[in-house]
């Protein structure tokens, strides 16, 4: 039943062997810059951390967009990262608003924390850093040994469209400007995306540009990541396989249906009671 | 399965005419069966387009099909040939053979007719029991590709034009998919127009059914739960790397 008029497209657009360049998390200050207003999931966390009604753990907290607005509201939430550097930037951010994070560096796919948790969130796409099954079943797994029982972890993970399938390759767009706080110049974000269709892989080169005051370029820092998407009926497969016996998927922070996502979908998977 | 999702399967003299020109496929699961030291047994043999050679080239292989039909119509044409095959009828969810086989084949996307995890899931399970240890599971999928995925819904589209192999004559098949992305179903309503000498239609059949894709990770999470440990997909008979989206996946899963 092939078709006849079917155009091949290249799988192995992000393979092979691409060198990786550091990671955009190193540089924990320039994330922070560019990403402290990012707003779009936060209304949605803080009412899952709220409606958690107890312990809360913020997995992937990064330099504390979430986090410490939860705190700020007075809500139970601990953080977990892998990074050193954006922990870092956390804490300073904390201690300039007076706040006392519990925040532990540690793996996703293998923490051991004392605490069991009513909630759990994954924002910002962070799973997607699970590149391969066996990390993605780790996590999951890990997740759900630290959910209390009865508890919900929630995360929100890129889910590739037909659309983004038709340009694996897609040339740097600017995808963020903003102006530093104290200096007012402007910080700009350029990412280069190539989609490895086989591996549900993309990855992503990213440049940062510091403006000075005339607007002109007076210095380029270059990350590459990597991410994994992840279509909704394997998200189906991975959450039962890693002991998980309720969930929902959604298709955006506003409980759109899946059928309707723009690329992320939204997952709520549930420890049994 | 339920009855419409084998609708087509009905006429198995109207299958043979929609894939008489489907024959790459036969040489590797010829070569698959012949080179194994032990018994074969093939998943959804049909009329016994792949099974039929299979025992011609002296392969011992038993096979099994959901549809009364279609085994029916094999026994016929064994006949023909001289041939006196073992085949039953069976659901791949859940079957049970006397033997344990070296080789358990799914040619031609047969897989593709489980419509749930669950389904493909039970399937995968029930060959791995039916396997020796160090037996294989060799089967072939279509890649989702772009092409698949973007076709719009409810279009009558041609799928294929290609000559009768008995008369010669023209014959086209036109497909009416509709797409559900979220659980990797299409349903497809198929017309298949046979052409006169003069070119007008002379006989028209219609049949509809339905197909899941499954995605390579997703796939290899499959194999896993089903009890698998070690398995490798190509991207064609001819043993070539999986790189294009047009690509048909090709796997071999083994038992330990």
């Amino acid at each position: 039943m092939e078709g006849l008029s079917a155009v091949p497209v290249s799988l192995g657009a992000a393979s092979p062997g691409l060198a990786e360049g550091p990671s955009p998390y190193t540089r924990a200050d320039l994330y922070d810059l560019l990403f402290r207003d990012y707003a779009a999931d936060l209304g949605f966390y803080l009412g899952v951390a709220r409606e958690a009604g107890g312990a809360v753990l913020d997995v992937g907290c990064g330099t504390g967009r979430v986090l410490l607005r939860a705190l700020e509201a007075g809500l139970d939430v601990d953080g977990l990262d892998d990074s050193t550097e954006m922990l870092a930037r956390l804490r300073q951010n904390a201690a300039a608003q007076g706040l006392a994070p519990r925040v532990t560096e540690g793996d996703m796919r293998a923490f051991a924390l004392p605490r069991r948790y009513a909630g759990m969130l994954i924002p910002f796409n962070a799973f997607a850093h699970n590149l391969t099954a066996d990390d993605q079943l780790a996590t999951l797994r890990c997740c759900h040994q630290h959910l209390a029982p009865g508890g919900r972890l929630v995360f929100d993970v890129f889910s590739a469209t037909p659309a983004m399938l038709a340009t694996p390759v897609a040339d740097p767009v600017l995808e963020l400007e903003t102006p530093h706080p104290e200096t007012g110049r402007l910080l700009r974000l350029y990412d280069g995306r190539r989609l490895d269709v086989a591996t549900q892989t993309q990855h992503s080169r990213i440049a940062i540009e510091e403006l000075d005051a005339h607007g002109r370029v007076e210095r380029t820092h270059r990350f590459e990541t990597t991410v994994r998407w992840i279509y909704p009926s394997e998200m189906e497969l991975l959450l039962r396989l890693s002991g998980f016996d309720r969930w929902a998927i959604a298709g955006g922070f506003d409980g759109r249906p899946v059928a309707d996502h723009q690329g992320a979908i939204v997952v709520s998977a549930w420890r049994g009671a | 399965m339920e009855p419409d999702e084998i609708e087509h399967y009905v006429q198995p003299e109207a299958y043979d005419l929609y894939y008489s020109w489907l024959t790459d496929d036969i040489p590797f699961y010829v070569a698959r069966a012949k080179e194994v030291r032990g018994a074969v047994l093939e998943a959804g043999c049909g009329t016994g387009r792949v099974l039929l050679p299979t025992l011609q080239a002296g392969a011992d292989i038993d096979g099994f099909d959901i549809h009364p039909g279609m085994i029916e119509f094999l026994k016929q044409k064994a006949s023909g040939l001289g041939l006196t095959p073992r085949v039953s009828v069976a659901d791949m969810r859940d079957f049970t053979m006397p033997r344990r086989y070296a080789l358990i084949t799914i040619p031609f996307r047969a897989f593709q007719h489980l419509l749930t995890t669950a389904d493909q899931i039970a399937a995968l399970r029930c060959m791995r029991e039916h396997l020796e240890g160090g037996g294989a599971l060799v089967f072939n999928v279509f890649f989702p590709s772009f092409d698949k995925l973007i076709r719009p819904d409810g279009e009558q589209m041609l799928e294929r034009e290609f000559a009768h192999p008995d008369s010669g004559l023209p014959v086209a098949m036109y497909v009416t998919r509709q797409t559900d992305r979220v659980n990797q179903v299409m349903s497809v309503e198929r017309e298949v127009v046979e052409s006169d000498a003069r070119g007008y239609a002379s006989r028209t059949h219609r049949d509809r059914f339905s197909l899941r894709w499954t995605w390579k990770p997703e796939m290899e999470l499959l194999l896993g739960a089903a009890g698998f440990s070690r398995w490798s997909v190509m991207g064609g008979y001819d043993g070539r790397p999986l790189e294009r989206d047009t690509d048909e996946m090709v796997w071999t899963a083994w038992k330990d």
